[in-house]
């Protein structure tokens, strides 16, 4: 109780940069009792976000989502696999995030950060049960060849809520996305099938009306700090550290609930506290949804 | 659904590769046009920004054609536990490639030899004794590879050096050039270098005309190493101007 008491005096004394460092958690309580975070922000505001499609050349579709200053690179490269007993007319997504040491100061080389491998579950097993893709629609030949699709997402700078921005890049990339066309050549094996002027092409493509991937209820999500009876939508990095329970709620394009996520914390959940995440979700859904909306167009226009 | 994940089915890229090779390209003739479309001693054009990772001390971005790469910088901070004690600061590199960087996928190096070859090159030109027990982390992503990999790097890391405010005695330019037949090519691109006799890099600084790494490969005349040496020193002495006005830009964006 004296440290509170110190602290509290000190606040009127103390330089705010070095106040913010000592004493986080009180520099952080000060501000929410105003209703306004240290970056200006009201507490259920998220930070602007941009995304541009085909960030990357040597991709079949990618994307560069920014929400604030945490950046993310999907990229998706299609290749040809031979579909298992089970499911002959399905493919296959194959989801993967990472955090090089490029993107944290946390992270070293080596070995894998460990926030990097439950994102990289998360991710997947959100974007395989929201069924914004029919797996069926990446079969080639039945029994014989279909796509697995390698999803790759790169954290190029970590600022918090890295879940949000990962998705958000992921479903861009798909959206982004082009099927190469390919046809079988005389050893059964799938190629590209180039079209040259003048030249009949060897074997008739087998996908040639299939270049897009129809998306059918695309999730997105936002991340929410639970902090008291406070609470944060989309959090920095400094403040995932000093308050450390968090909400994911993942919502579809139709803003049904696709998961949600509250990996334990200090502070547990009240009704209230699911509800007003989901409703500030809810909203974000809406926005999130218009800028995929003016990146696809604005890469039609080019 | 994920759960298949268990047995992986072994998958394989469509890309037509072996066609490919069948209509190698003619390059010992005197007249052949660059895939880009550039002449024989022309550069790419280089695009060049500082402050590309917000949490790191200093960073950069390099963009060269289609080889994309981001360097951050860490530090002068504490150096692993294991290490004993020295007198002056250390340099650490590493450099890694994305699953996508080269057209079939994670193909790309592990980035081990280019790590050290990257340390090799930065390590003579930072001033170590101002940060003596301490480490300066260079970490390198190679976003998307489309040939000079190596000299864009460590052009990259200088600048990002030079953004985290480490003391350097000047800024690391590098160019190589590769030999096709009979012809200099500078700054290859990844389809020349599959092709090329012989390879020269040469990273330097450039105002104080000192030469930090050489590295030649292949087969040379006396002649043509002189020719490529000189080819090579005068875009380093170029691309040091553009990065140096690219910090320039920077800092007086960041003044007002």
């Amino acid at each position: 109780m004296s440290a509170v008491n110190v602290s509290a005096d000190l606040s009127s004394e103390m330089e705010v940069d070095a106040f913010r460092r000592l004493f986080p958690l009180r520099f952080y309580e000060r501000h929410l009792l105003e209703s306004i975070r240290p970056d200006a922000r009201p507490l259920e505001k998220a930070r602007d976000t941009t995304l541009a499609l085909g960030a990357v050349a040597s991709a079949d579709g990618s994307a560069l989502a920014k929400i604030g200053l945490t950046t993310m690179l999907a990229a998706v490269k299609m290749e040809v696999m031979t579909p298992t007993t089970e499911s002959p007319d399905e493919g296959c997504i194959a989801i993967d995030f990472h955090m090089p040491p490029i993107c944290s100061p946390m992270v070293r080389p080596g070995r894998p950060a460990e926030v990097a491998t439950v994102i990289s579950k998360q991710l997947s097993d959100t974007i395989v049960s929201s069924g914004m893709i029919n797996l069926k629609d990446l079969c080639l030949v039945r029994g014989k060849a279909a796509w697995m699709a390698y999803l790759d997402i790169y954290c190029l700078d970590a600022d918090g809520a890295l879940f949000d921005t990962a998705l958000l890049s992921a479903v861009a990339a798909f959206s982004h996305l082009t099927i190469p066309v390919v046809s079988l050549n005389d050893d059964g094996r799938v190629v590209v099938s180039e079209e040259t002027e003048g030249q009949k092409m060897d074997n008739e493509p087998v996908n040639k009306d299939k270049r897009k991937l129809e998306l059918n209820s695309i999730p997105f999500s936002l991340t929410c700090i639970l902090h008291k009876n406070y609470v944060l939508a989309d959090p920095t990095a400094e403040e995932e550290s000093v308050m450390d329970t968090l909400m994911t709620v993942v919502l579809n394009s139709s803003c049904q609930l696709v998961s949600l996520h509250k990996p334990g914390g200090t502070f547990l959940a009240y009704n209230a506290a699911v509800q007003d995440c989901i409703a500030l979700a809810r909203q974000r859904v809406k926005e999130l949804q218009s800028i995929l909306t003016e990146a696809i167009s604005d890469m039609e226009v080019d | 659904m994920a759960g298949k994940d268990n047995a992986t089915p072994t998958t394989y890229s469509p890309s037509p590769k072996i066609q490919k090779q069948k209509r190698a390209p003619v390059f010992s003739d005197v007249d052949w046009v660059r895939p880009d479309g550039r002449a024989f001693h022309q550069c790419r054009p280089a695009f060049l920004r500082t402050g590309a990772v917000n949490s790191a001390s200093g960073s950069a971005y390099a963009e060269f054609g289609n080889t994309k790469v981001i360097v951050s910088v860490f530090g002068p901070r504490e150096s692993k536990k294991a290490m004993k004690y020295s007198d002056t600061g250390r340099l650490n590199c590493n450099v890694s490639y994305t699953t996508f960087a080269t057209p079939t996928r994670g193909q790309g190096s592990d980035g081990k030899e280019i790590s050290a070859k990257l340390h090799k090159a930065l390590e003579g030109a930072i001033i170590l004794d101002t940060f003596p027990k301490t480490t300066v982390d260079v970490f390198a992503l190679v976003l998307e590879s489309g040939g000079s990999d190596l000299p864009v790097v460590i052009s990259c890391a200088s600048l990002a050096l030079a953004d985290a405010g480490i003391m350097l005695y000047d800024l690391i330019s590098a160019v190589s050039v590769s030999c096709l037949g009979k012809s200099l090519v500078i700054d290859p691109v990844l389809e020349e270098e599959s092709y090329q006799e012989a390879g020269l890099m040469i990273t330097c600084m450039a105002s104080r005309s000192e030469i930090t790494q050489l590295a030649i490969s292949g087969e040379w005349s006396t002649p043509k190493v002189h020719e490529a040496m000189e080819l090579c020193l005068n875009a380093c002495s170029k691309l040091g101007e553009i990065m140096r006005a690219c910090l320039k830009e920077s800092s007086s964006a960041s003044k007002e």
